[in-house]
């Protein structure tokens, strides 16, 4: 048998022009096999320090800083010393950032669907917002229908404007080959003064209030019930639920069903996947309308969840699909890393928010720009494969340096 | 060759071409709409039905020929002009001489485009040496804080605008490193850069300004040295001096940065390595040039230029800091470069016509105070079409842009 | 000895991970030589010659250019010791002018950092004129010929004032003609003094331009040979270190009916340029039809067209009988019966961060087994890659191990597995060997005659002339998108090299 070094796995020297494997899913793929679950937490912590000495350069306590953020995220509810009046304050805090984790989920969801197509979706902004507008004309206008029905036309339309939204960058791409980072940014613009249009002084869905640029306000039928905490405290909705049934939709339809084939096989090597008989065009389509689906479901998760309306100011402020970008990457556009990567920044959104945050330890609006500094360096390092496949050589070099005296 | 020749040549692609078929159609198209402003103000509504219905058969002969990207934008060229046309024809024409004073408004368009022009200019430096920039916006939100805050401490606009581009290069060194030594995927982290901009220029604006805002003139902390000042060339009332009597030297210095990206680009060895670093960067490193240092050079200046037309936006059009003030301009200074085929002229052609577009949306909302028409009354819509007409340009429509091919693609060293 | 020599390599070595490239090797290079470097893919010789125009850096070893020691740490230096390399991928920049793409780098300069247009002109066109080339200085390098490209290379080189020349597997993009005035050019630069070093697997250009022969098997200098009292044989013993089997054993075909009929087809590439313009063709159930010619004249459109991956602008496609309507989709073919073992197997070919399991259902993920009704049952998928390895004898891995992981080799056995195992009628094989040992390359055509056999129609595409003259029952060549004349396999290479340059139209047959 004539072994040649070419014969063994991985032997071959590295091709002259060795380029990259073509596909960001391709590369991200590339760089998960190498670092487990270690790289998102490097990047995590990676991120929280760097966020610290900003807090430090600036004359302030990273420590408390970072304490009085974590008090306010509830998180502490999960310890079971934390009792009397701190758990109850704990459990309203805690549903706060689950409050806020249900439509992260749904846009990271959205990103990372779009991700797995070989499609970087920075429309989930836009997607959402659509979906909020839906939710709150179908909420706020068919006040006769019986309550269920109400919510899921409210959601289901909602979903489907997001599918719209997110469908038109993928028609683009498979028609005429514009890039879907363009394009979706471009439509996330587009929805923010659409928006102001509709819901601003004088414009045609402006609500009541003549003097406010304010939406209507959604009907009692179509809000989501709230099942833990007061529903006048604004107390969690079921809305968590469906954010938990996307993540199962998300992972079955990728793993289990020939369209999530189809669409693993566009995101690794579109050529291949062509040659396989898959068309490229209509997956680039369908992902597209799949993740604006997520996001636009997460905006009626919001109106009709605790929102309940919208006003231009907030629509402008509005940064939960942005976020979905940092989420997904963090999650490594898994259904289960997707989860936690929304319940972190949930949480972070809670814990630096005007209402949570002890304003005496630290400025609220300085933390929730700390949240941004910190959503910044996550995408940054998370990003860098080289930089987390560095730290984690080193890190078994020094374990086998350390050895060698022993041996 | 000679000049028979030569017209020739020219008559017979002017006939045969089903692209110059569908480029008059898209003209035509245009023409359907423009005839109803002033000027012209055609009040006869055969006018833009006649000349987009010629539009639409244009490009539809066009499209059927194969040239179908040129077809479909003149047929689309006629689905909006007749409209856009009968909608003006609608107006009154003193609503429309008060909207469309085009003196007015094309030095209103220079304003607008020159933050974008800076961006782009920055945006091409970066994508012709390979590395793909959408860390603009951040880079400009950067450039519009430290330049306010530079010149609040320094009290002086040129210390702000120099801050400024340090702030800037730094954004774009950051950029750099994670694009060139750590490979990193290009678009992630200039959203990762747009992300931490938005975050510390926040951040900072809160710690050093607290929520009063920045300095300004009408709280009479700001002194008029500050700010970056007007270049007075005529006050007269003609046209050109409507136009560019009265402009901000900022936008001066964008001509002259203009002019001087395009010979260093095109016309010097500097810019011959620049442009083969992002079209193959193996061959230029197999001829002895250093890819990376020419990648981080051309990142860092990016970002310098971006943070010029930041900088501007502060200093030097509104004087004041807002968070996020730059609001996607980056963006739009993006896409223009994109529209604009990477190339400066094409660039800047691009950045005035989005100009224009911002333009009209504050000049037509005051011009219509007193109509029942929401759309004219709220600048909403018009504020969303850069971002249509940038959505259209990248499908295409007019000719297809074709990036430097190693855009994006991480080099690795052997 | 009588001159120093002008470069020496004395105990290179190189180690990439898992694969000791270089070991040890010694060489030198005398002045006014062609050496040429001898061995199969794989062997070193890329290696070694990047270590030299300072590309990588050796592990261990020394390099003295006229007797003087001198370390590369970047292309920069070997250039300034007067090393020049045509490399196997030219490195010119398609959008760029010849001129420009010759003075990168050094650019004649005017006024301070201005370019000087009208100099880079006029230098390159005096080197031209001196070494007697023909190229337009102001050409676009994507709109010259392949043979122009590489005059344009090797200019580059000479701009820069090198005397020792690297040239990379010069002949491989070349047509047999091209290759010979090749050989002219470099014996003119061998007359001016310079030494050359001549990269190559195959042995016929060897023997005919070396002066000297280095053969290099997995990463050690074997010998260094005068080309006098070498044969070919011998130095095939040495590459390969056993004998080689040069050409493979078949039975006579017994033909069928025609499955793959083309019927003047025309198709245009990405860039609207007419690629393939009115071929016809057949293809019978139990031969191999094989399609020879230069790459680019139209091979890859014509495969892409059969495979509906390309729509054809003209002309019919029949496959077993039935015309595919003109926008077949790749779908519409696999189901019609064709099979395809694409040229670039790691691009086209697999998913490589798929498992076994999953490129192994890369056509058929669709129906059933592998799913109903839009369900997929990975298990089923797992099932049926343990069946495929098994019978094909893929190894390194198993269902759910990477393909990207296995060696090029077993990937390629992975796409034949998956191609031949759904019984298709028509098995077109574009390129089934490129970049493959030599062990791989005779599994992989045995296997092609064995698919003959069992009647299929074979539509066999290479590069490589003694794989077509080996395998094919009929030989079509194609010059510029059209098949200029048919031959059987009793052709010689000079017959077919001629008629791929488009000489021997007249021949058609």
């Amino acid at each position: 048998m004539s072994e040649t070094p070419a014969e063994q796995p991985g032997a071959a020297p590295p091709p002259p022009d060795s380029e990259p494997p073509e596909t960001f899913a391709a590369r991200l793929s590339a760089r998960y096999r190498i670092g487990g679950i270690v790289a998102p937490l490097i990047t995590t912590v990676v991120a929280f320090l760097a966020g610290g000495i900003v807090v430090g350069a600036t004359g302030h306590n990273p420590l408390s800083t970072y304490r009085a953020i974590f008090n306010g995220t509830g998180l502490n509810w999960l310890f079971p010393w934390v009792s009397g009046a701190d758990r109850v304050d704990a459990a309203i805090n805690l549903q706060q950032t689950l409050i806020q984790t249900t439509p992260l989920i749904l846009t990271g969801l959205a990103v990372a669907f779009a991700f797995r197509c070989g499609m970087f979706n920075i429309g989930g902004q836009g997607q959402y917002l659509v979906g909020a507008y839906v939710a709150i004309f179908v909420g706020s206008s068919w006040a006769h229908l019986a309550g269920p029905a109400h919510v899921f036309l409210a959601v289901a339309l909602a979903a489907l404007a997001g599918a719209v939204w997110g469908g038109i960058a993928g028609f683009l791409k498979a028609t005429t080959g514009a890039h879907e980072v363009i394009s979706t940014i471009m439509l996330n613009w587009v929805a923010i003064w659409v928006g102001d249009y509709f819901f601003g002084l004088s414009g045609p869905f402006q609500g009541p209030d003549q003097f406010n640029p304010i939406s209507n306000t959604v009907a009692d039928s179509a809000k989501l019930p709230v099942f833990w905490g007061d529903p006048e405290l604004q107390g969690l909705h079921v809305g968590i639920f469906i954010a938990l049934g996307a993540l199962v939709v998300f992972w079955v339809i990728l793993n289990r069903t020939t369209i999530g084939y189809e669409v693993r096989a566009v995101g690794f090597n579109p050529s291949a996947a062509e040659y396989g008989g898959i068309s490229v065009k209509k997956n680039y389509f369908r992902a597209m309308a799949i993740s604006g689906m997520f996001a636009g479901c997460a905006g009626a998760m919001d109106i009709l969840g605790w929102e309940f309306n919208l006003s231009t100011p907030a629509i402008h402020a509005s940064s939960i699909g942005f976020i979905g970008v940092a989420v997904a990457l963090l999650g490594r556009n898994t259904a289960i890393g997707t989860f936690l990567g929304a319940l972190l920044f949930g949480a972070l959104y809670v814990g630096t928010s005007t209402r949570q945050l002890d304003a005496t330890v630290f400025d609220p609006q300085l933390a929730s720009n700390l949240t941004l500094i910190i959503q910044g360096l996550v995408v940054l390092f998370v990003g860098a494969d080289l930089l987390i496949i560095g730290i984690w050589q080193w890190r078994k070099r020094v374990r086998l340096r350390t050895r060698q005296p022993a041996g | 060759m000679s000049t028979v020749e030569l017209r020739e040549r020219l008559a017979d692609r002017a006939v045969a071409g089903p692209k110059q078929v569908a480029i008059t159609g898209t003209f035509l198209g245009i023409l359907a709409a423009w005839l109803a402003l002033p000027p012209a103000t055609v009040r006869t509504s055969t006018v833009p039905i006649v000349l987009g219905a010629i539009a639409i058969a244009l490009g539809g002969y066009a499209a059927l020929r194969d040239e179908r990207r040129v077809g479909y934008g003149a047929v689309a060229a006629g689905i909006v002009g007749i409209p856009l046309g009968l909608l003006v024809q609608h107006s009154s024409v003193s609503h429309l001489d008060a909207a469309f004073a085009w003196g007015t408004l094309l030095a209103a368009t220079l304003r607008y485009a020159t933050p974008l022009t800076f961006a782009a200019l920055g945006g091409m430096f970066s994508e012709r040496s390979g590395v793909v920039n959408i860390g603009l916006e951040g880079m400009m939100l950067a450039g519009a804080f430290f330049g306010i805050w530079g010149a609040d401490k320094s009290g002086s606009w040129i210390g702000g605008v120099a801050i400024a581009m340090l702030a800037g290069g730094v954004f774009g060194l950051v950029h750099a490193i994670f694009a060139i030594h750590l490979r990193a995927d290009q678009i992630v982290g200039g959203t990762a850069i747009n992300f931490l901009s938005l975050g510390l220029t926040g951040y900072l604006f809160i710690q050093v300004y607290g929520s009063n805002g920045t300095p300004s003139l009408s709280t009479g902390h700001w002194l008029t040295g500050e700010s970056i000042p007007d270049v007075t060339i005529s006050s007269g009332n003609n046209f050109f001096a409507q136009v560019f009597g009265q402009l901000n030297l900022m936008i001066w210095i964008s001509f002259a940065v203009l002019v001087l990206s395009y010979l260093l680009m095109f016309r010097t060895s500097i810019g011959l390595r620049i442009r083969a670093c992002g079209e193959h960067p193996r061959a230029a490193d197999t001829v002895g040039i250093d890819v990376y240092k020419v990648r981080y050079v051309s990142v860092v200046v990016s970002g310098m230029l971006a943070a010029m037309g930041g900088a501007y936006l502060s200093v030097g059009f509104t004087h004041s800091f807002n968070e996020n003030m730059t609001e996607g301009r980056g963006f739009i200074a993006l896409a223009a470069l994109i529209f604009g085929k990477w190339r400066p002229f094409g660039a800047f052609a691009a950045a005035l016509l989005f100009g224009f577009s911002t333009a009209l949306a504050y000049a037509i909302p005051p011009a219509y105070s007193d109509t029942a028409s929401s759309v004219l009354r709220s600048s909403a819509l018009f504020q969303a079409l850069p971002y249509i007409l940038t959505l259209i340009a990248v499908a295409g429509v007019i000719g297809r842009s074709i990036p430097p091919a190693a855009d994006g693609r991480p080099y690795k060293r052997q | 000895m009588a001159a120093s020599p002008v470069l020496e390599l004395r105990g290179i070595t190189k180690q990439f991970p898992g694969v000791l490239a270089n070991d040890h090797i010694d060489l030198d290079l005398k002045r006014g030589e062609v050496h040429a470097l001898l061995g199969e893919n794989g062997a070193g010789k890329s290696t070694l010659m990047n270590i030299l125009y300072g590309l990588y850096r050796p592990d261990e070893g020394e390099i003295s250019v006229n007797g003087k020691p001198v370390t590369f740490s970047s292309a920069k230096d070997a250039i300034a010791q007067g090393i020049g390399m045509v490399h196997q991928h030219f490195m010119l920049i398609p959008v760029m002018t010849v001129a420009e793409n010759i003075v990168l780098g050094a650019e004649p300069t005017g006024a301070g950092i201005m370019l000087d247009y009208g100099a880079a002109r006029e230098r390159v066109r005096e080197i031209a004129r001196t070494f007697g080339f023909q190229v337009d200085p102001d050409a676009r390098v994507e709109n010259i010929t392949v043979g122009q490209q590489q005059r344009v290379e090797i200019l580059k080189a000479l701009y820069r004032r090198a005397d020792i020349l690297i040239l990379d597997e010069p002949t491989a993009v070349l047509t047999p003609q091209e290759a010979t005035e090749l050989f002219g050019i470099l014996r003119s630069l061998k007359a001016e003094g310079m030494s050359v070093i001549f990269i190559s697997h195959k042995l016929n250009e060897v023997l005919d331009i070396a002066d000297r022969i280095s053969v290099l098997r997995r990463g050690k200098k074997i010998d260094t040979v005068p080309r006098a009292g070498v044969t070919e044989e011998g130095l095939a013993r040495m590459m390969v270190g056993r004998d080689v089997l040069l050409r493979v054993e078949k039975p006579p075909a017994s033909v069928g009916d025609p499955l793959l009929e083309i019927h003047d087809l025309h198709v245009l590439d990405d860039r609207d340029i007419a690629k393939v313009r009115g071929v016809s063709l057949q293809v019978r159930a139990g031969e191999i039809l094989g399609i020879a010619g230069v790459d680019g004249n139209g091979q890859t459109e014509l495969v892409e067209a059969v495979t509906g991956l390309r729509t054809s602008s003209s002309g019919t496609i029949a496959v077993a009988g039935k015309t595919m309507p003109r926008h077949a989709h790749s779908r519409a073919m696999l189901d019609a019966g064709t099979g395809h073992i694409p040229e670039d197997r790691q691009r086209r070919g697999l998913v490589l961060e798929f498992s076994l399991a999953e490129n192994i259902a890369l056509h058929d993920y669709c129906y059933p087994p592998d799913s109903e009704h839009g369900w997929l049952f990975p298990r089923r998928l797992i099932q049926h890659a343990r069946r495929l390895i098994k019978d094909f004898d893929v190894r390194g891995g198993g269902p759910t191990t990477r393909a990207g992981a296995l060696s090029g080799g077993n990937q390629q056995k992975v796409v034949v597995a998956r191609e031949v195992d759904r019984n298709p009628k028509v098995l077109v094989a574009a390129q089934p060997t490129r970049g493959l040992d030599v062990g791989a390359i005779e599994y992989v055509h045995r296997r092609l005659v064995t698919e003959r056999d069992e009647g299929r129609a074979i539509l066999l595409v290479s590069l490589e002339l003694e794989e077509i003259l080996s395998l094919s029952d009929r030989i079509l060549v194609m010059f510029e998108g059209q098949i200029v004349g048919e031959y059987p396999p009793t052709a010689t290479e000079e017959e077919l090299g001629l008629a791929m340059i488009g000489a021997g139209k007249e021949h058609a047959a």
